[in-house]
């Protein structure tokens, strides 16, 4: 029963996405556009076979993905216990709010111009600049988070007898967390943006790299194939990761995230 | 310690009084340790420019009229793309989140757009437009347009049908409905959606203005970098920060915290 | 249970803005005999819930001592629990676990804190709400759960800060019958904070009116027990006393 509802529900969700694709399948012969401006739906097919069958569409995405996952992982072990710190005192969190905002402005693409000159072009410089994108956003959320628990919990968890590890993992986190599942939705956001201008600049494999190499060759098809897989994986990330894991905690407890 | 009261009544007095201070004083330690480690420590000056320089750098460029030119043209930018996604995102988001035929129809297809990302256009864009002008407008609209639609369509969705039909039975025409209610219900949203939009917009328009730029804050830092100019890149960030900084804290956040706190509607 | 006893207490903070000393708490002794209940009426800025935050340990007191079973009290701790005005349950926790999160802190295994909470959940008659969550639940039912989490906590003294304020008047009367039952049956040590006369007097073994940071009076009630809404409404020495403390407070 659920599974059919299920189905339907993805069924209604694809169907016009189908269609636009029928349009562009008939537009694109019918105006006579030619492939250099864009690509008929079979050339952008075969480019996604051709680019499957020699493996270099994986080795992009691979390229790309490990790259987000390394920096966000990286940032959020960081930025969520510095967040927490900085948010349990009203004095520390009055002081390093506007900083936290400063820095969380600047965060990811404008970065890559000292990344590159910092650590060179390549992989240490996008993880950088991915790193950087969701550390400040979480670090700043997760601060915000944790400033935003209402006195009378913690007098609450203090009185009934919690320590300070208890204090951390029971009332502060947990209180904090919507918070910090919103600064990484929006730090992975800039990152995966920042990813892919990063990628453009200053590297010789992802999906930036593959999207701006064929702009050279005047390869639409590759263009329009990259295009399609960077918006499908970002959906993706979003609604398979980082939806359900706001429902699953900020819904059920009630709390609503800034 | 009671020798201390009178200062920190002081300071807490003239922090209220003057809330920018508030603001400032949290950089007066960030950038004194960048001093001192620029000073002292082992990067070199090549590598990592100490606050004299970078300030010296500011009145060179002031003086030659490029930071002013540049900043004019990355912010006149950015208004085009705020006004042009508000004109265009507005309209479209009442009309997506109205019709529920339209929804159906075109929710999937606005959240794969927004999911493909600005940056993403570039290449082909390039390719269409050329180097130039019209390849930075196009990035910088679509960037604000996605946001300013999804969240005005949510914000339609949540003004009440009671408020629809109060109206409704006091007499409103169908479009009276539109301005009176869905409009101002859906205000908070839309300004939450600008914010967002222009957040996303302003990155975009960094890196847009690198990759393809002649002029703009993106240029300059990209164009240090090609010359190894590491004071100017930091200079760039620095006005870059400011410049959004003002942007958001002072004039976006407190629109959009008016709209939602006066009405207490809380904007998600 | 154990006696509570305020002695001198004092609270003046420093107003930084004005830059002045402010005094909050002048000078108030009290003594809470283990077992009893005391309420602490008096109109609003009276310091009431200042003295309050001071014996739960989360604001310091500047003068005098409190004491708990004869020892001082450093910050809070679980030797005096807390029922709070806007119920402060965790959201994220189950009404089981927050009910079981005193035991919890004090190393209590899993099985056994369960066992505890759905013993103290039985005595409010909450237990078909034990897997809920507390946003699932109304105010009359958190605050339920706010009172019996305390409880399952087994302080030495319980104290409630306006716990029925934010419910409506009556579900107000159905808590107050139930406090006032389960009072009877364990007997624990509570001070009680309102602003509600006739709830002070119905709930308390002594009321104490509170004024401008001093004790104005203290009026014992001799009502016999157990008290419900019922029988009360129309008694005249409930009547009586009410009328008196109300003219204590009014004067204030």
């Amino acid at each position: 029963m659920e599974r059919t509802s299920r189905f339907s529900a993805a069924l209604i969700f694809v169907a016009p996405l189908a269609v636009l694709v029928v349009l562009w399948a008939v537009l694109v012969p019918a105006l006579g556009v030619r492939p250099q401006i864009f690509p008929s739906v079979a050339a952008v097919g075969r480019a996604g076979i051709d680019s499957i069958l020699d493996g270099s569409l994986l080795r992009h995405v691979a390229a790309s993905v490990s790259r987000v996952a390394i920096g966000t992982v990286l940032a959020v072990l960081v930025a969520v216990p510095l967040g927490i710190l900085m948010g349990v005192s009203r004095g520390v969190s009055a002081f390093v709010t506007p900083l936290m905002r400063f820095f969380s402005v600047l965060a990811g693409i404008a970065w890559i111009p000292i990344a590159t000159l910092w650590f060179g072009y390549g992989f240490g410089a996008i993880v950088f600049v991915i790193f950087n994108a969701v550390f400040f956003v979480v670090a700043y959320n997760t601060l915000l988070g944790v400033s935003t628990i209402p006195m009378t919990l913690r007098h609450a968890a203090a009185s009934l007898g919690a320590g300070r590890r208890s204090m951390l993992t029971d009332v502060l986190l947990p209180g904090a967390l919507p918070n910090i599942v919103t600064g990484i939705r929006t730090g992975l956001g800039f990152a995966w943006r920042g990813l892919i201008a990063a990628e453009m600049i200053a590297t010789d494999v992802g999906l930036g790299y593959m999207l701006f190499v064929a702009r050279d060759f005047y390869q639409t098809e590759v263009i329009v194939l990259g295009m399609i897989v960077i918006g499908t994986l970002w959906l993706l990330i979003d609604r398979l990761l980082l939806v359900p894991l706001e429902r699953a905690t900020i819904e059920r407890w009630g709390l609503v995230s800034p | 310690m009671n020798a201390l009261l009178p200062l920190w009544s002081f300071v807490v007095r003239t922090s209220v009084k003057w809330p920018v201070l508030r603001t400032l004083a949290p950089f007066v330690p960030v950038v004194a340790l960048w001093w001192a480690v620029a000073a002292w420590g082992p990067f070199p000056p090549a590598f990592f420019p100490s606050p004299p320089d970078v300030w010296t750098k500011f009145v060179t460029l002031m003086e030659k009229g490029i930071l002013p030119e540049y900043l004019g043209d990355s912010v006149g930018r950015l208004a085009i793309g705020a006004a042009v996604g508000i004109g265009l995102g507005v309209p479209l988001g009442l009309w997506v989140g109205l019709s529920k035929g339209a929804h159906r129809a075109l929710w999937p297809v606005l959240l794969f757009f927004q999911a493909i990302g600005d940056i993403a256009w570039l290449p082909i864009l390039i390719i269409w437009f050329g180097f130039g002008l019209t390849t930075m407008t196009f990035v910088i609209v679509y960037t604000v347009l996605f946001p300013v639609i999804l969240n005005t369509v949510l914000g339609v969705r949540s003004v009440r049908i009671e408020l629809h039909r109060a109206a409704q039975s006091l007499g409103a025409p169908p479009w009276r409905i539109l301005t009176e209610v869905v409009v101002p219900g859906a205000l908070p949203n839309i300004m939450t959606g600008l914010r967002n939009g222009l957040g996303y917009g302003w990155r975009a328009l960094i890196a847009a203005e690198m990759i393809v730029g002649t002029s703009g804050i993106g240029f300059l830092m990209f164009d240090a970098r090609r010359a190894g100019s590491v004071t100017e890149i930091v200079l760039g960030m620095i006005v870059l920060g400011i410049l959004w900084y003002i942007v958001d804290a002072w004039i976006l956040a407190p629109i959009e915290q008016a709209t939602g706190r006066r009405w207490g509607l809380v904007t998600q | 249970m154990k006696s509570l006893s305020l002695k001198n207490l004092a609270k003046t903070y420093f107003d930084a803005y004005k830059g002045e000393h402010v005094t909050a708490i002048r000078d108030v002794s009290l003594e809470v005999p283990a077992g009893e209940f005391v309420s602490i009426v008096g109109p609003s800025g009276c310091g009431k819930s200042t003295i309050l935050n001071m014996v739960a340990g989360f604001i310091p007191h500047s003068g005098g001592d409190i004491l708990v079973g004869g020892e001082a009290v450093k910050g809070p701790g679980p030797d005096r629990g807390v029922v709070f005005q806007s119920f402060a349950l965790f959201p994220w926790k189950t009404v089981l676990d927050n009910v079981g999160f005193g035991p919890k802190m004090r190393g209590v295994p899993k099985a056994e804190r369960d066992a505890i909470a759905r013993e103290y959940l039985a005595l409010a008659g909450l237990s078909h709400a034990a897997d809920r969550y507390p946003n699932e639940l109304s105010g009359g039912m958190q605050q339920r759960v706010g009172v019996v989490r305390a409880l399952a906590n087994q302080p030495d003294v319980l104290l409630m800060d306006e716990p029925f304020a934010s419910v409506d008047a009556q579900t107000r009367m159905t808590l107050q019958d139930e406090l006032s039952r389960i009072w009877e049956e364990r007997r624990p040590t509570v001070v009680f904070i309102t602003h509600d006369v006739p709830e002070a007097v119905f709930l308390a073994n002594r009321v104490v009116v509170l004024s401008k940071g001093k004790v104005l009076a203290e009026v014992d009630v001799p009502i016999s027990r157990p008290r419900v809404w019922d029988r009360l409404v129309a008694d005249d020495q409930f009547k009586d006393l009410s009328n008196q403390v109300l003219a204590l407070v009014r004067s204030a």
